[in-house]
C-alpha cells in the first residue's frame, strides 16, 4: 500500500465531495458527518460513475403509507440505476450483497478505504 | 392421492328462481320487471363457454346440477373438495349501481350455503362479493365467515382500480380478520364499469381477449404488494384463480430489479417484492401454458423458486377444462403433491375427506 495525497481536509468540510484520481484509479472521497469516507467511482452493480450520483437522505422503513425521511446526507444514489449506498459503511441500503468497492485498510477500518489526515492533507492508501 | 380442485363453476339452473327469495324486497321488485343479469364483457367464445358433454340430463347449464357435478366431474376425476366460484355472477362487482352489486352477491352467497353447500361436504364455497363498495363487502364477508363452509373471499378480476389501492383495503381487513383468503376470476374485464382489457386498449375477438388475461392479474398482483397490503395485512393470501402462471418469474425479477433503485417512493416494503408474492399469493393452474417442450414449463416453476405458490383447478365445466390426469408434465414428488392438494388444503383449512356425501 502507498499513501497518496489527494486532498487538503479544508476542501471537505461535512457534506462535502471530491473526486480525485490516482494513477488509472477514480476515488470519491466524501466527508459524511464529520468523517472522509473514500470508495471507488465504480458502482458494484454495472459499473456506473457511482461517485457523481446525489447525496441526500432517503425514506426510512416505515408502516404503509407513512413517510419518515432519514440518514440525511448520508445516501449515495448511483446515478444510473438509483441504487442507495449508505455512505457511512458502503452497503447499498437493502441489498446486503452489494457495497461500494472498499480496499483493505491499515488501521481496521473495513468500511471505507484507508485514509489518513495529516497536517491537513488527506491521503489514501492504494496498492502500488 | 388426494385431489383438491381450486376452480370448479357451479351455475345457475335458474337465475331468477335461485336468487330472488334472497333479495330485499326493493330489488326482488326491480328483478321482476328487469329481470336478474350481470354486465357482459362481450366477447363470445366460437367453441362456447360451457362444455358440451357437461350439460345435466336434466337440462339446463352445465354445472347447475350438483348431483351431476359431483358425477361428472368428482368421482370421474377423485376430486376430494371442489372450491366452487360461481357462473354469471362476478360481474355484480363492475354494476353500474353498486347496491344492485351488492344485493346480488349476498343474494348469490345465501342461495350457495342452501343449494350446494348442504348438499356435499365436498363443495366449498367462495363468498362473492361486490368490490365496488368495500365497506359493504366486508359486512357481507362478517355475515357469512361464520359459515366455515365458506373458504374464501372470491372477486371480479376486472375493476377500474388497482386492488392494491387504499380504497380495497376494508375487503381485506375482513377477510384477514376471519383467516379467508382474497380470491379474483377473469371474466368481467372491460364489463360495466371496468376498464378496458389491456391498458393498450380492447381486444378485438374472445381469442385475443383470453390470450392476454393474464395482464389484469399480473397488474393487480404488482398493486398489491406495492401498496403494502401485505404489510398491512400479514395474514393475507391473495390468490388470481384462471389467471395464468408463466408471467409470474418476469414479473418477480422486474419488481425486485427495480426494488434496489426505487425502494424510496416504497418504505414499508421490508422485504424483495418476490418474497411476498411466494408468501402471499397463490395461483390456480389452469389454463396450463403447453410449452412444445413440456419441460419448460417445469423451468417456470423452478423459477417460481416455491412449491406452494401454485393450486391444481380445472376450470370444469368450462371449455378450456384441465384434466387432473393429463394437464401438467410430471413433477418431483413435492411439488405434486404440492400443486394437487397440499397447498390448497393448507389454503382452506381442508383435511381428508371423511364422508362419501
Amino acid at each position: 500500500m502507498k499513501r497518496h495525497p489527494v486532498a487538503q481536509a479544508s476542501e471537505l468540510p461535512p457534506g462535502g465531495r471530491k473526486l480525485v484520481r490516482v494513477g488509472a484509479i477514480e476515488v470519491g472521497l466524501f466527508n459524511v458527518g464529520g468523517e472522509i469516507r473514500a470508495y471507488r467511482n465504480v458502482c458494484p452493480h454495472a459499473g456506473a460513475p457511482v461517485c457523481l450520483g446525489r447525496v441526500s437522505g432517503t425514506s426510512m422503513p416505515s408502516r404503509v403509507y407513512e413517510y419518515l425521511y432519514g440518514m440525511e446526507g448520508c445516501v449515495l444514489r448511483c446515478p444510473w440505476h438509483g441504487w442507495e449506498f449508505d455512505l457511512r459503511t458502503g452497503q447499498h441500503i437493502v441489498d446486503a450483497g452489494n457495497r461500494l468497492k472498499a480496499v483493505p485498510v491499515e488501521k481496521g477500518d473495513l468500511e471505507g478505504f484507508p485514509l489518513e489526515q495529516s497536517e491537513g492533507t488527506v491521503y489514501v492508501l492504494l496498492p502500488g | 392421492m388426494r385431489l383438491i380442485d381450486a376452480d370448479v363453476h357451479n351455475a345457475f339452473a335458474d337465475i331468477k328462481a335461485e336468487l330472488r327469495p334472497f333479495l330485499p324486497r326493493l330489488w326482488q321488485e326491480f328483478a321482476d320487471r328487469h329481470g336478474i343479469a350481470v354486465p357482459p364483457a362481450g366477447y363470445v367464445s366460437p367453441v362456447g363457454v360451457q362444455r358440451e358433454d357437461a350439460r345435466p340430463p336434466s337440462g339446463g347449464l352445465a354445472g347447475s346440477d350438483p348431483g351431476h357435478l359431483i358425477k361428472d366431474h368428482m368421482e370421474r376425476h377423485g376430486v376430494d373438495y371442489a372450491i366452487l366460484t360461481g357462473s354469471h355472477i362476478l360481474g355484480a362487482s363492475v354494476h353500474f349501481d353498486p347496491d344492485w352489486g351488492t344485493a346480488l352477491a349476498a343474494a348469490y352467497n345465501m342461495n350457495l350455503a342452501g343449494r350446494w353447500l348442504d348438499r356435499s361436504e365436498r363443495f366449498r364455497g367462495s363468498i362473492i362479493i361486490s368490490h365496488s363498495d368495500p365497506q359493504a363487502a366486508a359486512l357481507e364477508i362478517e355475515r357469512c365467515a361464520a359459515d366455515k363452509r365458506f373458504v374464501q373471499v372470491l372477486m371480479a378480476a376486472g375493476s377500474n382500480r388497482l386492488f392494491g389501492q387504499r380504497f380495497f383495503h376494508p375487503i381485506y381487513e375482513a377477510a384477514s380478520a376471519h383467516g379467508l383468503p382474497v380470491a379474483i376470476h377473469p371474466g368481467t374485464e372491460g364489463a360495466g364499469t371496468a376498464d378496458t382489457p389491456t391498458p393498450a386498449g380492447r381486444p378485438t375477438r374472445y381469442f385475443e381477449w383470453h390470450n392476454i388475461v393474464p395482464i389484469n392479474a399480473m397488474a393487480h398482483v404488482n398493486s398489491l404488494v406495492c401498496e403494502g397490503v401485505f404489510e398491512k395485512f400479514p395474514r393475507l393470501r391473495f390468490v388470481a384463480v384462471e389467471c395464468g402462471i408463466a408471467w409470474l418469474p418476469h414479473l418477480m425479477w422486474r419488481m425486485d430489479k427495480n426494488y434496489k433503485g426505487l425502494r424510496a417512493q416504497v418504505p414499508w416494503l421490508k422485504r424483495l417484492p418476490s418474497e411476498y408474492i411466494r408468501q402471499h399469493v397463490r395461483l390456480t393452474t389452469q389454463p396450463t401454458e403447453e410449452p412444445e417442450n413440456p419441460a419448460h414449463l417445469l423451468q417456470i416453476f423452478e423459477m417460481i423458486g416455491s412449491p406452494e405458490v401454485l393450486m391444481f383447478s380445472s376450470d370444469y365445466p368450462h371449455w378450456d377444462f384441465d384434466n387432473p390426469a393429463a394437464a401438467l408434465p410430471a413433477l418431483p414428488k413435492e411439488w405434486k403433491e404440492r400443486i394437487f392438494w397440499r397447498n390448497a388444503a393448507e389454503l382452506y383449512g381442508l383435511g381428508p375427506v371423511t364422508s362419501g356425501r
